[in-house]
């Protein structure tokens, strides 16, 4: 039994992304529930998915009981970092998407306040944009984060059913650079925790 | 085709979400007719069945309100065929004249309407528990908690139908329409055939609604004698104490209890009205304790409570009633374990959430034509002197005209209200009143109150906001929308009402813009401003690849005078050090930033 909360600013894929891993779990034939939050704004505002695989009938997740928080945007994991366990893991994108609110009054990005609420965690830190730039698409960012979550190991399922269910949500020909995402994805967990030994 | 899986074989299992889950239902229940006006959270219902209506066989139409839906639903149940109607609560509201007489008057064909409440209201004007509506029409009630059950409730729910001769209204919420889960499918039934004969209770003149009324009770009762009775509901578990609750609520009792690590008897209830007492009271008896977890009201705790006193009998309640359980907003693990906390007397205090993160107000998407509009509108009063003016607003993106910077929305009830209070304001009122609509929001329920606006004389300013799209639930299609449909042009409707200060603006166009709205300003009478332009959302999906752009701000040219962010206020704005910058993954290269009347120093340049 797992649960994994997905965090971040509409727009972003969060959405997309929190489905495969779903799809995913559906595929190896495991319970699987998702629930999403997003406010009134079809764009830029907040969203979060709860996604839980295994014997549950409550698809949200309850106060500090995620394993992993997935983070789309810096403050966005924050704000939900409420819903995880004591050891839970955040993998994370490196991504600032300013509030309107804080650049009306000419407020910079809360970075302390992100530094400060992100150290009591075990945090994954994913370029996944940069990566993704790299691979010449900047659309295959949400398939590195995918990567980087299940090489956790922590969501228990298949490499074969993940690939399954991305390649259910793509067109043929993003394939190929899709699956190059997901193995740059793949490699940062395990370089993470070599420099941290 | 995106929502193919729908058509599948039975037996086959499926990840989806509530809505998905109940257009395959409703497939499955061999459904000839349906109909909505696109509400959240039961939206994409609609947009399914626009896509896969005709293969499924299902005579589908977007309706210009709820009460138009659910009389085109109650016309195909008339004739013997099974008709499905499918809303957000408050759009109950809209069809409750039609609903009322629906229940009186029976029907053929089986027929279903689907309430999708919204507790906590994530995307809502109220928290409203539709099930109170249900009873209140006598209709039948059931309560789905899962999207399995919401499925499998919906093809029971026709057979029922037709089985009383009676509607059935299904009441869903946020957390079964917007889950997702494994939806194990059934077997397609077939649709029943057109088999009209003239009914005289379907024209509830005083003399058959009399007869009606005797009927309507027949029907209930018919249903409490049926097998239907306890057919929906299910008890498990052995305990003294016993825990009555349906819906989503249910889903978070097992949870709640295992958190406490204490066990109770569970009785699910899968129809609230009429409810089956005889079977809940016995297990009433036999318990020590009676709790009731349910989502909105306390619905079927008092009528437990109205029956335990009927019958005299006497436990230990825990409900909302005697405040055990909150009255407000959604359920979840953490809130249902609190309140059971008390029942067991055990101590439970979920940890809160870490806080002190900035809000994230939602906002306008970058490049919408309501915050050049909006922009417009404030820069022309402000030019005319207006300081401080009513701003009746209504539902839609644009009621986001409310927050900063723009603070257009004094006003904001329901659908349509924003002209309805104009007329009201304008009357009463020393401060000029103008009023924000968007294009769906005028044809759903604004017409009838401008022309009470136009006939009682009342001088207001009305901005239509046309994007040609019912934007905030996903874009679905409004009656401008053609071909294949006859295109109803708004201008026409707010001439042919016989207004004649009508003024169209495109609002990207902000130097016209501008001095329209102040000519429309300057009118002694009721003057519409039609701003049309489509919604970005929907422009950018047809935009090609060459036309994308993207705009920056040249730090040597910027001033640093921040009107671009204090009054126009683009989501793709931030600051940084002070510098105001673009994100170029969230501008939409709409251009209207780099206009003079908002950056005079042309600062805002496109990225070569």
């Amino acid at each position: 039994m797992v649960s994994i909360v997905f965090a971040g600013v509409g727009g972003q894929g969060v959405i997309t992304v929190a489905m495969i891993i779903g799809k995913a779990a559906v595929m190896e034939e495991r319970n699987a529930l998702m629930t999403e939050l997003h406010g009134m704004a079809q764009r830029g505002g907040r969203i979060s998915v709860d996604v839980r695989i295994g014997d549950y009938r409550s698809a949200i997740i309850p106060i500090r009981s995620a394993d992993l928080l997935v983070g789309f945007e810096e403050l966005e994991a924050v704000r939900n970092l409420g819903k995880l366990r004591k050891d839970g893991i955040v993998i994370l994108n490196r991504r600032r998407v300013h509030p309107v609110s804080m650049t009306i009054r000419k407020m910079d990005y809360p970075d302390d306040l992100i530094r400060e609420q992100l150290e009591k965690f075990q945090v994954i830190d994913v370029d996944a944009d940069g990566i993704a730039f790299k691979l010449g698409n900047k659309r295959v960012a949400n398939t590195v984060m995918i990567g980087a979550l299940h090489s956790t190991g922590v969501l228990g399922l298949r490499e074969e059913s993940i690939i399954r269910a991305i390649q259910g949500s793509l067109p043929d020909k993003l394939w190929e650079v899709n699956m190059k995402a997901l193995e740059e994805g793949k490699k940062i967990v395990p370089l993470q925790a070599a420099r941290t030994k | 085709m995106p929502y193919d899986v729908l058509l599948g074989q039975e037996g086959k299992k499926e990840f989806l979400l509530g809505n998905e889950a109940v257009v395959r239902g409703i497939y499955e229940a061999g459904v000839s007719v349906a109909s909505t006006y696109p509400g959240t959270p039961s939206s994409e219902i609609g947009d399914i069945l626009y896509v896969l209506g005709n293969r499924m066989g299902i005579k589908f139409e977007f309706a210009t309100n709820e009460k138009v839906a659910l009389e085109i639903g109650a016309a195909a149940a008339s004739g013997g065929l099974r008709s499905f109607v499918f809303m957000k609560h408050v759009g109950l509201n809209v069809a409750m004249d039609s609903f009322v007489s629906l229940a009186e008057s029976g029907v053929r064909g089986g027929m279903v309407v689907l309430s999708a409440d919204d507790p906590s209201m994530h995307s809502s004007q109220s928290e409203q528990d539709n099930r109170y509506i249900g009873k209140f029409v006598k209709s039948v009630v059931l309560e789905p908690s899962n999207p399995q059950e919401l499925k499998d409730f919906i093809v029971a729910a026709f057979d029922l139908s037709e089985f009383a001769g009676h509607p059935v209204l299904v009441r869903s919420t946020t957390r079964i329409s917007h889950v997702r889960a494994v939806v194990k499918f059934g077997k397609p039934r077939e649709k029943n055939e057109w088999n009209y004969r003239k009914n005289p209770s379907l024209v509830l003149i005083p003399e058959n609604a009399y007869k009606a009324q005797e009927s309507l009770w027949q029907r209930i009762v018919k249903v409490s004698k049926s097998k239907y009775a306890n057919y929906f509901n299910r008890t498990y578990g052995s305990s003294d104490t016993l825990i009555i609750t349906s819906g989503s609520a249910y889903n978070y009792v097992e949870e709640a209890l295992s958190k406490l690590m204490k066990e109770a008897r569970i009785l699910k209830v899968g129809m609230s009205f009429p409810l089956d007492t005889e079977g809940i009271m016995q297990e009433v008896r036999k318990a020590e304790k009676v709790v009731f977890v349910e989502e909105g009201g306390p619905f079927i705790e008092e009528q437990v409570l109205a029956e335990c006193a009927l019958q005299s009998v006497s436990k230990k309640f825990y409900g909302k009633s005697n405040g055990m359980v909150p009255y407000s907003y959604e359920m979840d693990v953490d809130r249902v374990a609190s309140s059971l906390s008390r029942v067991f007397e055990v101590d439970y205090e979920p940890v809160q959430s870490a806080g002190g993160a900035p809000n994230r107000e939602p906002v306008l998407c970058p490049g919408c034509p309501h915050r050049a509009t909006y922009y417009v509108a404030t820069l022309a009063m402000r030019q005319k002197g207006i300081r401080s003016p009513i701003a009746p607003t209504d539902i839609g993106c644009y009621t986001l005209g409310f927050y900063d910077p723009y603070r257009l929305g004094d006003f904001c009830y329901s659908m349509g209200s924003s002209i309805g209070s104009s007329s009201g304001f304008s009357m009463v009122a020393k401060e000029k009143v103008i009023s924000f609509i968007g294009d769906s929001t005028f044809f759903h329920a604004g017409i009838p109150a401008l022309v009470n606006a136009y006939h009682n004389n009342h001088n207001f300013l009305l901005v239509i906001m046309d994007n040609s799209t019912t934007a905030m639930t996903g874009g679905q299609p409004t009656p401008e929308t053609s071909p294949p449909f006859n295109r109803v042009d708004i201008e026409s409707v707010v001439r042919g009402i016989g207004i004649k200060d009508v003024f169209i603006i495109d609002p990207y166009d902000l130097k016209d813009s501008l001095e329209t709205f102040k000519k429309a300003l300057s009118s002694e009478r009721l003057s519409v401003v039609i701003s049309r332009r489509e919604c970005a959302l929907e422009a950018d999906r047809k935009k090609p690849l060459s036309e994308l752009k993207v705009f920056q701000v040249n730090q040597d040219k910027c001033t640093r005078c921040y009107n671009c962010i204090r009054n126009f206020s683009c989501a793709a704005f931030y600051t940084e050090e002070g510098r105001v910058k673009i994100d170029p993954e969230l501008c939409d290269g709409c251009s209207v930033c780099s206009e003079p009347l908002v950056c005079p120093f042309n600062a805002i340049e496109v990225v070569e």
